[in-house]
């Protein structure tokens, strides 16, 4: 039987202090988007964030735990067996463990379409190898990312980003460009990045 | 329901009764069109999931969120306390049994490579609850808006053809059967007029023989 409890998955910190267990990839489902997300150094266990890139409607259910959502400015105190459904993709949400115990199982993906793995999981993946400094696993990563989702800005920022800290400078000017070309969004998040210190004063460096 | 997102308490939701299971209508409820999500509750000993097996390409996540659950899956089984995941591939036999009172599980599913289709199969169920409690018109008005939300699919048309059979209303019936004979793939269509019982009170009108032919 292809079945694990919650705490037996991937405990994958993020830079955001926040624990991303990474529920669609363990089991390999292709169907739909899912995920779970316990709370580490920052309590938090959603990543501030819209859906308005993906258009994705999502839900978050509380698996375990106590959990505050702060959803469009409004906040709400959920516990066990509560869920919140965001319809509208522009909603601005977050949440924080209340309880060190809490645990958030998120589903989410765009209505009419198949679905389709987000960039985002493959960054997520990498980030504790990029902090140990295993540049290539974080590399072959991904490339995997790439190949599934040829051209995705973001997996080319987050390529950019490796190759940085990895002391290939020309390499990730070259990533880089090739991300910010492809949606402008990426410049700006490129100007106060900090993986990106050793590169800023380049005249390729996109301004 | 506020601006734009909604907070649910699962065991707060109307539950509806699905082949000796019973259903906590998520997806109904919500609205959610991205996949099928839904919920089971039961007390010690009684049947949270039906026995079924799912067709070609349709996966399905099992989340135990409360109680104890055991799961049979192929040949398999397990016990599995809250927080403990489930997955099960496409075409293979599953189901699930409380261990403890108000154990609840969360289902997600959807077909791989394919935009989700809402089968409808929660609503009628929801629906075929309602009218068996007196109260037809709540049922008709979900069958409604099941329409509403995929019109150009056959199952939502078929699943309302169901509900106005078993409620005696066989001119309604026959309207929808009609539209879903329409918009459904043949094959699919015909098993379904031949084998599904929900449709014996309209199998002596010789209407059906024409849906039939």
């Amino acid at each position: 039987m292809n079945r694990a409890h919650l705490d037996e998955l991937d405990r994958i910190e993020l830079p955001d202090g926040f624990v991303w267990r990474p529920v669609r990839r363990h089991f390999g489902i292709q169907a739909f988007g899912t995920n779970a997300y316990t709370p580490g150094a920052s309590g938090q266990v959603v990543e501030e964030h819209t859906e308005q890139t993906n258009q994705h409607e999502e839900i978050y259910l509380v698996l375990r735990g106590r959990v505050r959502f702060t959803i469009g400015g409004d906040e709400h105190e959920l516990g066990a067996g509560q869920l919140v459904f965001l319809r509208d993709p522009s909603l601005r949400r977050a949440a924080v463990a209340i309880t060190d115990d809490a645990a958030v199982l998120a589903v989410g993906g765009k209505p009419g379409e198949p679905h389709e793995v987000s960039a985002w999981e493959y960054s997520f993946a990498t980030a504790p190898h990029t902090r140990a400094g295993r540049y290539d696993e974080s590399r072959r990563l991904l490339r995997e990312g790439l190949e599934a989702k040829p051209g995705s800005a973001a997996l080319l920022y987050e390529l950019a980003c490796v190759e940085a800290l990895a002391g290939e400078h020309d390499r990730a000017l070259e990533l880089l460009n090739e991300s910010v070309a492809t949606e402008e969004r990426f410049r700006e998040y490129a100007q106060t990045d900090e993986d990106f210190a050793s590169i800023r004063e380049d005249p390729r460096f996109p301004r | 329901m506020s601006d734009g997102y909604e907070i649910l308490t699962l065991d707060e939701v109307e539950t509806a009764s699905h082949r000796g299971s019973n259903l906590i209508p998520l997806r109904h409820t919500l609205g959610f069109r991205p996949a099928g999500v839904n919920a089971w509750i039961a007390n010690s000993g009684g049947q949270l999931i039906p026995p079924h097996e799912e067709d070609s390409g349709n996966e399905e996540l099992y989340v135990v969120v409360r109680g104890r659950a055991t799961f049979t899956v192929g040949e398999e089984t397990a016990e599995s306390p809250a927080g403990t995941l489930v997955f099960v591939p496409p075409e293979v036999f599953r189901t699930a049994v409380a261990e403890e009172d108000g154990t609840i599980v969360f289902a997600v599913g959807g077909t791989v490579g394919e935009a989700f289709n809402p089968g409808g199969w929660d609503s009628f169920a929801l629906a075929d609850t309602y009218r068996q409690a007196g109260r037809p018109e709540e049922g008709r008005a979900i069958m409604a808006q099941l329409i509403a939300e995929k019109p150009q699919y056959w199952a939502s048309h078929y699943n309302a053809g169901c509900f106005e059979a078993l409620a005696g209303n066989a001119d309604a019936a026959f309207e929808h059967l009609r539209r879903a004979k329409e918009l459904a793939p043949a094959e699919d269509a015909a098993m379904y007029f031949r084998e599904d019982t929900d449709l014996d009170p309209l199998r002596d009108d010789p209407r059906f023989q024409e849906l039939l032919g």
